[in-house]
């Protein structure tokens, strides 16, 4: 079994909007409060997967003063750019190229790896000709996967150029069959139907319809076909005549249910002018495209393959939409059918507060750098909490747990320090509340030795250095991490409540006592998941007082108000879950 | 020419007796191998062992063939877990053959080729901190991927790559030989790299 | 073989690097170490092979021109037990030659973890048993989790978490998670002297 890493997550308070927790339960020990201040938060509420995050996760809003998770704020894409490249994708060039890298950086088919390209079949370098440098080859080029070597000759492509692939890579089909894209196709009709109609322009008109539609070139005739049938203005039927002859294949019918949608201003003049029975496309030339139903060579191929021959669901979802692909039929399982993938684009994104809609968090638009313009991170704003066993030598009470990770024994009491961290450059007031048990069918008993304590501010190290003698009492219990008060320690080790059980610079450990539930079940049932996990939900409370308005931690834009002498009080409240350990199963 | 002095390269404790080695001349081996068992070890021309390469002939002769690279901390002729029941029968547990690297045989970083007639083919490259199990018989221009683990007594066909823990698909690449001469570039190269040191272990 | 330590597990250099006794460092004027950089015991550096296609082919024990650093190291480094960093080799217009493998700062590498990547950034977080491919370049900011094997060739980009055989893109670096990377607390809980773990 993976070992427990005790684990501490913060409820955003977005999810806060109806009440806390779930109704009152009559499973639940908990669940009897009547009052609205009394619900508690259940940690295995199924709505509470989605509202509590690792501290890492959550932003902080100065001008609301909340915390805020990935869920609640709003992103804006700063930049687009290729994760193997790192070139920067101007978004015009979205909308029009699509969300995937359009240089030469692919990534397997097989197994998603980088793919490279290489010179195919290189004149093996003839050591008497090694000085000589031997010069890049004109050989054709290919794309190869340097952890699985698959190589893009299996699917029978090759490359002219090492640039530029992926525009190569749109003209050839798998097997090396070139491939018009359906501008080309269209300018090559184009240009012959100028040119007469001798045998050899018959012979290549021929030859272009002769080639199989593809799901792009398919689209693209369909979508010219039925545009010249709308614009077509042929007389025929005013589209209201025949009731039985409501043909949703008349333009005006289809001009009329359009209007419904629109708004009414495509049912005019015009519109009723040209009117007419739409057909349905009859050539390829048309979009029209005649099922293949014969899958007997793929079934005769499949009896000469192995297994590795044929791609796996996650090889064909990985695919990328390939315009060049056959659509319905003849799209076949084969690992012969993949292509390459080029690589999708990824971005940098800026948040913003759902409330306020200030910007919460910004990185630098360029690709290469790493810093934020804004970051407001909830981390240096509230308290962290990290969670260790206590293991006391002369256990009162009962044994200790003595491992993170190691099992809980039901109905022993164990003892967790508690470490808050505080990152603010005030003293803050913490109070903690916890329901005295947890809540679900295994009620552990949950008692936090110290629920109200003080945590010294953040100061600098290298403040508390210099001016030592400024800080005056400060300085005292505060200076660097080397002097803690280790009140456990000189009360020889003894738990007592109300106590902080050791102090920091800026930080406090408090003791909490557990009683893990015994996991027995009378009828017998079975454990459902996670139920031996000991979570306990926390309330957490900080007070603090602000030096001047909206600039609690000292970063923040001054843009409040003018007096700032008096200071003010602050306060935020929060639920926490503190993943401690699982109970051992009876 | 001291690569001491250039090094911090802390003594290894021989670990057991000297077992008697059969090189080539034009062979490269790094003064701090470790050559270690009692069955014969031979290397065949041009191949390199890495330093910290060690090579375990208690369980058997040892064969490595021309132009092989052994890098740093390859284990050859380890004794494996998968005891000898697990061998195929024709296989004689520890009795004549360990481990034999045919030709061009590229094993990597922290590699480990357990004891018990094992074979790896030509051409093949045995990935970083893979291991293959005792009496497995790996086939020509292989590629096991870094962290493949073969079991003991299986087989690789020719042009197998092991891949994604243990996935197969079969090299169509064609580069065998184009690889092959790479390696011997390699080799090239490192034998003017690596200070040889045969005779520390005749 | 090797000097004779005045006790200690770890030799401390000027530049506050703490080098484990038990570590092999080969080819040590060839590697470059930024400075508060920790190397624990069995980690191996394969300074050795250095690049070979623009000098000379003379022996390779003389003339080390400082320009021939094999292995570049920044500050706060961390390597971990069993690490193996070395160069990553190609051939180049025919010829076989190892390049540069260059490290930024604050990077942990985990224990038995082989690099042969052509850069590292700076804050790169690389777990336990992770096999980073030949030429593999990571960005700042990237985490990549136990046991991952990343391809030869493949980029990872800034704020990315990697896993998987090969690897591939499980996640990204929260914003709040970025000083999680800093390695300077752990600098000092090794060394002859170490202070304990902060809280």
């Amino acid at each position: 079994m993976a070992p427990f890493n005790p684990y501490t997550f913060i409820q955003c308070p977005c999810s806060d909007s109806s009440p806390l927790g779930r109704p009152a339960d009559s499973n639940s020990p908990t669940g009897s409060e009547p009052e609205e201040d009394e619900r508690t938060f259940d940690p295995r509420a199924p709505r509470s997967n989605y509202s509590l995050y690792p501290l890492e996760y959550l932003l902080y809003c100065e001008d609301c003063h909340q915390i805020r998770c990935p869920r609640c704020v709003s992103e804006e894409i700063v930049t687009y750019y290729c994760p193997n490249c790192l070139f920067e994708v101007p978004s015009s060039n979205l909308k029009s190229e699509g969300n995937r890298c359009t240089r030469s950086c692919f990534q397997c088919p097989i197994c998603i790896g980088p793919l490279n390209v290489t010179t195919q079949e290189t004149k093996p370098p003839d050591p008497s000709l090694l000085t000589a440098g031997n010069a890049p080859h004109s050989g054709a080029y290919a794309l190869t996967c340097s952890y699985c070597n698959w190589s893009s000759t299996e699917i029978g492509i090759d490359f002219d150029k090492p640039n530029g692939i992926h525009a190569q890579l749109a003209k050839i089909r798998n097997g090396g069959e070139p491939r018009l894209t359906a501008k080309e196709r269209k300018e090559r009709r184009k240009e012959l139907s100028h040119r007469g109609d001798s045998a050899a322009v018959v012979a290549a008109r021929e030859e272009i319809d002769g080639q199989a539609l593809d799901l792009e070139n398919q689209f693209a005739n369909l979508k010219a076909f039925y545009s010249s049938q709308l614009a077509d203005p042929s007389a025929g039927d005013n589209g209201l005549s025949t009731l039985g002859d409501l043909g949703f294949s008349s333009p005006s019918s289809l001009s009329r249910i359009m209007s419904l949608y629109t708004g009414g201003k495509l049912n005019d003049n015009k519109a009723k002018s040209r009117l007419g029975a739409m057909r349905e496309a009859l050539t390829s030339d048309e979009g029209l495209l005649v099922t293949d139903l014969d899958e007997s060579a793929l079934i005769s191929q499949l009896h000469l393959s192995d297994h590795c021959d044929t791609a796996s669901t996650e090889q064909i979802t990985n695919q990328p939409p390939n315009l060049g692909e056959p659509l319905l039929h003849g799209a076949s399982r084969f690992t012969s059918s993949l292509r390459p993938i080029p690589y999708l684009l990824r971005t940098k994104r800026s948040k913003r507060c759902p409330v306020c809609r200030h910007i919460i968090s910004k990185p630098e638009s360029k690709v290469g750098t790493t810093r934020f313009r804004i970051r407001l991170v909830a981390g240096s704003y509230i308290p962290s909490i990290t969670i260790k066993p206590l293991v006391l030598p002369n256990p009162s009470g009962g044994s200790s747990s003595s491992n993170v990770g190691d099992l809980l024994t039901p109905l022993t009491p164990v003892h967790y320090l508690l470490t808050f961290k505080n990152p603010i450059f005030e003293t803050i007031k913490v109070t903690l509340a916890t329901p005295a048990a947890t809540p679900g069918r295994f009620a552990s008993k949950v008692t936090i030795l110290c629920p109200q304590f003080d945590i010294d501010a953040n100061t600098d190290v290298w403040d508390e250095a210099l001016k030592d003698n400024d800080r005056g009492d400060k300085s005292s219990r505060s200076s660097g991490s080397h002097t803690r008060q280790r009140r456990g320690t000189e009360a020889g080790l003894q738990l007592e409540v109300g106590k902080i059980w050791e102090r920091g610079r800026n930080w406090v450990s408090i003791v909490v006592e557990v009683v893990p539930a015994s996991l027995r079940l009378e009828d017998g049932g079975m454990l459902r998941e996670d139920e031996d996990v000991l979570e306990i939900a926390m309330f957490v409370r900080i007070e603090w007082e602000a030096e001047n308005g909206g600039d609690d931690a000292g970063i923040s834009s001054a843009a409040v108000g003018k007096d700032r002498d008096q200071k003010e009080k602050r306060e935020l409240a929060y639920w926490c879950v503190l993943g401690i350990g699982k109970i051992k199963q009876t | 020419m001291s690569s001491k002095r250039h090094s911090i390269l802390p003594p290894i404790s021989q670990p057991g007796p000297k077992p008697p080695v059969q090189f080539s001349s034009t062979i490269t081996i790094a003064d701090s191998a470790i050559l270690t068992g009692t069955n014969p070890i031979t290397i065949a021309t041009e191949s390199v062992i890495h330093p910290r390469a060690k090579i375990e002939s208690s369980g058997g002769r040892i064969t490595i063939g021309r132009r092989c690279v052994v890098h740093e901390r390859v284990t050859l002729g380890a004794i494996g877990n998968s005891s000898s029941s697990q061998r195929p029968n024709n296989v004689t547990g520890g009795g004549e053959t360990a481990v034999t690297l045919a030709d061009y045989v590229t094993v990597e970083v922290g590699a480990s080729i357990e004891a018990g007639d094992t074979y790896i083919g030509e051409g093949t490259t045995v990935g970083v901190g893979s291991k293959v199990g005792a009496g497995a018989v790996v086939g020509k221009h292989c590629t096991l991927t870094p962290h493949t683990h073969i079991r003991a007594g299986s087989s690789v066909p020719d042009f197998t790559v092991v891949y994604s823990n243990g996935m197969r698909r079969t090299d169509k690449r064609g580069v065998a030989e184009l690889k092959n001469k790479g390696v011997a570039r390699q080799i090239d190269v490192l034998r003017r790299m690596i200070p040889s040191n045969p005779s520390k272990f005749m | 073989m090797s000097r004779r330590p005045p006790r200690g597990e770890y030799i401390e250099t000027d530049t506050g690097n703490k080098v484990a006794r038990k570590a092999t460092l080969v080819g040590t004027q060839n590697i470059m170490l930024g400075g508060k950089t920790v190397i624990q015991p069995e980690v191996m550096i394969r300074g050795d092979l250095v690049r070979s296609i623009q000098s000379s082919s003379t022996s390779s024990s003389g003339g080390a021109t400082p320009n021939n650093t094999a292995v570049a190291i920044g500050r706060y480094c961390f390597l971990s037990r069993g690490a193996c960093l070395r160069p990553p080799g190609r051939l180049y217009k025919g010829a076989f030659t190892y390049m540069p493998l260059r490290m930024g700062d604050h990077v942990f590498v985990g224990p038995g973890s082989v690099i042969q990547a052509a850069s590292i950034g700076s804050h790169v977080y690389i777990g336990a048993r992770v096999v980073v491919g030949e030429f593999a370049i990571l960005k700042d900011y990237v985490r990549v989790l136990d046991g991952t094997v990343i391809p030869p060739n493949m980029v990872v980009p800034s704020f990315t978490i990697v896993a998987g055989q090969p690897a591939r893109v499980i996640g990204e670096v929260p914003e709040g998670g970025h000083e999680a990377f800093e390695l300077r607390d752990l600098y000092k809980t090794v060394g002859n002297n170490p202070h304990p773990a902060p809280a």
